[in-house]
């Protein structure tokens, strides 16, 4: 047998039970990134005992599973992906501590409290260059409660109220900070209503018995689903500018989301 | 004629402040003022022996149990379950009048938990918070959606919803979760016919404003402060009472040096404007979870011999508080349980004496455990029997605290804990009780050997009802304490039962369904309870119809 052949074949001829193949220190630190990640909060508890989430300690788990499910997360349950925010090393060490966990003792009564490690867990690079960060920061700041993000998604954050900015034709204008501050987006309509209510809105669905629009009379816009018997006009005017939406902005601020957005469209 | 005369006997004799609930459960804790109480006495001490099961209701979602309190409008029941579920139903057959279905976004993380606690009726709509941070108002006759609108992106807040909203005049008033995120949390209001936002109020001061001082560098951005529970109203100081939960990271404040207002504090605002009228802050510079997140109970009682406007809160420490809801002044505090290590009292303004704060780095015992001297299941106030009757837990923690870098949205934690450690006192376990509000002195005690995780609810009938993890669902004499009757479920009970009544016949309805964060927590100190079964039902009692 050659000798690269022995070493393929090493982990399994050595594998446990319940599947444990890391080495100590591997072991050590994706003890480390639990207790950061996965022990906190009302999550596995510690040392994987269970918490609002499942108990890890005393169960075995195929490491394919394992490494899918934190770096992919289960849809519509409290398990986040993790794969944008740990390195596959992260996950590696993760798994292997896991899968330490398999013949441990369910209950950690024994066990004196894990120490977690001081540093934050591993982050992968922000992509985003210095020079647009303060845009970036500006589009989602959420001390802000009327900012971009409220209406327009960018990079899978925000809401699909506007339209995707990054394919706007206006994008390709250098004066940005005014047109941000004097468009007049030309879907927005007056809808006045029989109770006499009368607002700027943007339509989502028309049917033949009901209207969905989106009321942007306040921020956050409120999707409305109203009756057509109850609406008595939709006018093709109106005085929405969308300067209404970015007055918490300063022009330097504009101009810094701009060139964000602008950047952002062009990565695209 | 008669027995409906007898149905509201009682109500004459109650004072001026009427927090009781009638025919119909209209708000989260019966009435804005969060009695959990209700007049009707039909079904009393003298005949809950005789209590039948008149329907069940199974929604067919058990993921993290039944949690919510039903809320019964005009023989109408609208009841939420986990998932953005609602059903409107025939309180009296148990029929379903219609559902309704908020779906997530394909690929959504549930932060929180699936679970709902409670949805909201008034003026013919129904409103729901999400766990996607919607607000959805629906037409309550058929469940229609009327409008919705996306309070923050949760993927980036890390912050969702999962209280029950608070509807008065007009106002949707919602709270959200996020305490245990880096996030800043707030209490919202909308408009409930057109959706429209009316204010925020920040529960964490922004840049200039009064109480931005209490936070260090950038940690108000972070801090926590989530709004997790529904809040109180006072209609004669149009006043909207909610409790803000802890600062964010919840076990280590080294970089959020000060009192880190308004978290756990007790805000009371204008509910036309949404500023702050006063404040009390129970646990300044918490540093162990303790969140002012639970009901405020709103009572007028006699303080050294004048009536006082009173605001009752229990403190997840196990201390309850006592304000004057007036204007916020401190009246009294006393604690819930005996295992209580984080400070060694109160003192005569409301300070807390002798802190005993988790330590960077090394494993210290704090009691009781992260899961609360109570838990968010909230107590209830008889002005019949002049009793705050409120559940209690016994169990302590090994905490270690841990520096944290926070991340938008992301878990914030600063620090692990785990419940292995025996109590200081006594057993581990769970007590229902019965406490005088002010001075906190307690007529009697039922124990348990489980933490009690249902809402109390009291009734005229000198009847406290609640529920326990192994699924029985039960009455005590509310001046004795004794046991008068119980009925098995097939499952724990984490939600809060509601009384009714339809026609001049009485019913007590009760969500059971084992789960949360906190049953969770259980198995830490007590094995056995993992295998707990989950349900999710909701069954509802009443006396035999006399024969025809």
């Amino acid at each position: 047998m050659r000798p690269w052949l022995l070493i393929a074949l090493l982990p399994s001829a050595f594998a446990q039970p319940g599947g444990a193949l890391g080495t100590p220190a591997s072991i050590a630190r994706g003890d480390k990134l639990f207790a950061q990640g996965c022990s906190v909060g009302y999550c596995h508890g510690a040392g994987g005992s269970a918490a609002r989430s499942p108990r890890l300690r005393g169960r075995s788990f195929e490491r394919d599973y394992l490494i899918r499910v934190i770096r992919n997360g289960i849809p519509n349950t409290a398990m986040p992906a993790w794969g944008d925010r740990l390195t596959d090393a992260d996950i590696n060490d993760l798994s292997d501590y896991i899968q330490s966990l398999a013949n441990a003792p369910v209950n950690v009564a024994a066990s004196p409290a894990t120490e977690a490690a001081a540093t934050p867990a591993t982050e992968k690079p922000v992509d985003t260059p210095d020079e647009h960060r303060r845009g970036r920061d500006l589009f989602f700041d959420l001390t802000r409660e009327s900012r971009c993000s409220v209406c327009h998604r960018l990079n899978g954050y925000g809401s699909i109220v506007g339209p995707d900015i990054t394919k706007v034709s206006g994008l390709k204008v250098t004066d940005g900070p005014q047109v941000l501050r004097y468009g007049r987006p030309r879907s927005v309509r007056t809808f006045v209503l029989k109770d006499g209510d009368r607002f700027a809105a943007v339509s989502v669905e028309r049917t033949a018995s009901f209207t969905r629009a989106y009321d942007l009379s306040a921020t956050p816009p409120v999707l409305r689903n109203l009756l057509n018997t109850d609406v008595q006009s939709i006018q093709r005017q109106s005085n929405w500018r969308h300067g209404n939406a970015v007055r918490g902005y300063s022009l330097e601020d504009l101009q810094s989301i701009w060139n964000y957005v602008r950047y952002a469209a062009a990565k695209k | 004629m008669h027995r409906l005369l007898a149905l509201f006997a009682t109500a004459v004799l109650l004072p001026a402040q009427d927090g009781a609930t009638r025919e119909n459960w209209p708000h989260y804790g019966g009435q804005t003022s969060a009695w959990r109480y209700s007049a009707l006495d039909q079904v009393n001490a003298s005949n809950v022996n005789r209590l039948t099961p008149v329907w069940t209701f199974q929604t067919g979602d058990s993921d993290g149990g039944l949690q919510a309190t039903p809320i019964v409008v005009d023989g109408v029941m609208y009841l939420s379950t986990s998932h953005n579920r609602i059903y409107a139903i025939d309180a009296v057959t148990g029929g379903e009048l219609w559902s309704y279905h908020f779906p997530l976004p394909k690929g959504f993380t549930i932060f929180y938990g699936p679970w709902n606690r409670g949805v909201a009726v008034a003026d013919g709509r129904v409103f729901l918070g999400t766990l996607d941070n919607h607000v959805v108002a629906l037409d309550a006759k058929n469940g229609r959606e009327l409008w919705k609108v996306n309070v923050e992106d949760a993927n980036q807040c890390g912050c969702n919803i999962t209280a029950a909203p608070l509807v008065v005049k007009g106002k949707v008033v919602v709270g959200v979760t996020g305490g245990d995120s880096a996030h800043r949390g707030y209490v919202n209001a909308f408009d409930a016919k057109t959706g429209r936002h009316l204010w925020r109020f920040w529960t964490i001061p922004g840049p200039g404003e009064k109480g931005h001082e209490t936070w260090t560098g950038d940690s108000w951005k972070f801090g926590g402060g989530a709004t997790w529970m529904t809040g109180s109203y006072d209609a004669e100081l149009n006043l909207t009472y909610w409790s803000v939960g802890n600062p964010a990271a919840d076990f280590w404040g080294g970089n959020r040096k000060g009192d880190n207002l308004y978290t756990d504090s007790v805000v009371a605002l204008d509910l036309d404007t949404g500023k702050l009228k006063w404040h009390h802050q129970q646990v300044p510079h918490d540093v162990w979870d303790w969140d002012t997140a639970y009901e405020n109970v709103l009572l007028d009682l006699p303080v050294n011999g004048r009536t006082r406007k009173l605001l009752l809160n229990v403190n997840k420490g196990g201390y309850t508080f006592v304000v004057d809801r007036a204007n916020g002044e401190f009246v009294a505090a006393w604690p819930l349980v005996n295992n209580l290590n984080w400070i060694t009292g109160v003192g005569p303004k409301g300070e807390l004496l002798g802190r005993n704060e988790p330590v960077v780095g090394k494993s210290k015992v704090i009691c009781p455990s992260i899961g609360g001297g109570r838990s968010w299941n909230q107590g209830a106030w008889s002005p019949k029997t002049g009793m705050f009757y409120s559940t209690g837990i016994e169990w302590c923690e090994d905490v270690v605290a841990v520096p944290e870098t926070p991340k938008e949205g992301q878990v914030y934690f600063g620090g692990t804990f785990k419940l292995t450690h025996k109590p200081l006192k006594g057993d581990a376990g769970g007590h229902l009780g019965a406490y005088d509000p002010i001075s906190g002195k307690r007529a009697w005690i039922y124990n348990y050997k489980y933490p009690l995780l249902a809402s109390v609810l009291a009734t005229a009938g000198d009847l406290v009802f609640t529920g326990d993890a192994d699924g029985f669902f039960f009455a005590l004499d509310a001046k004795s304490g004794r046991k008068l009757w119980s009925f098995q479920t097939g499952s724990g009970h984490r939600g809060s039962s509601i009384t009714y009544a339809v026609k001049g016949r009485q019913y007590v309805a009760t969500p059971t369904g084992w789960g949360s964060a906190v049953s969770g927590l259980l198995p830490q100190l007590w094995p056995e309870t993992e295998r707990l079964r989950s349900g999710s039902a909701v069954f509802v009692f009443a006396l035999p119809e006399p024969s025809k």
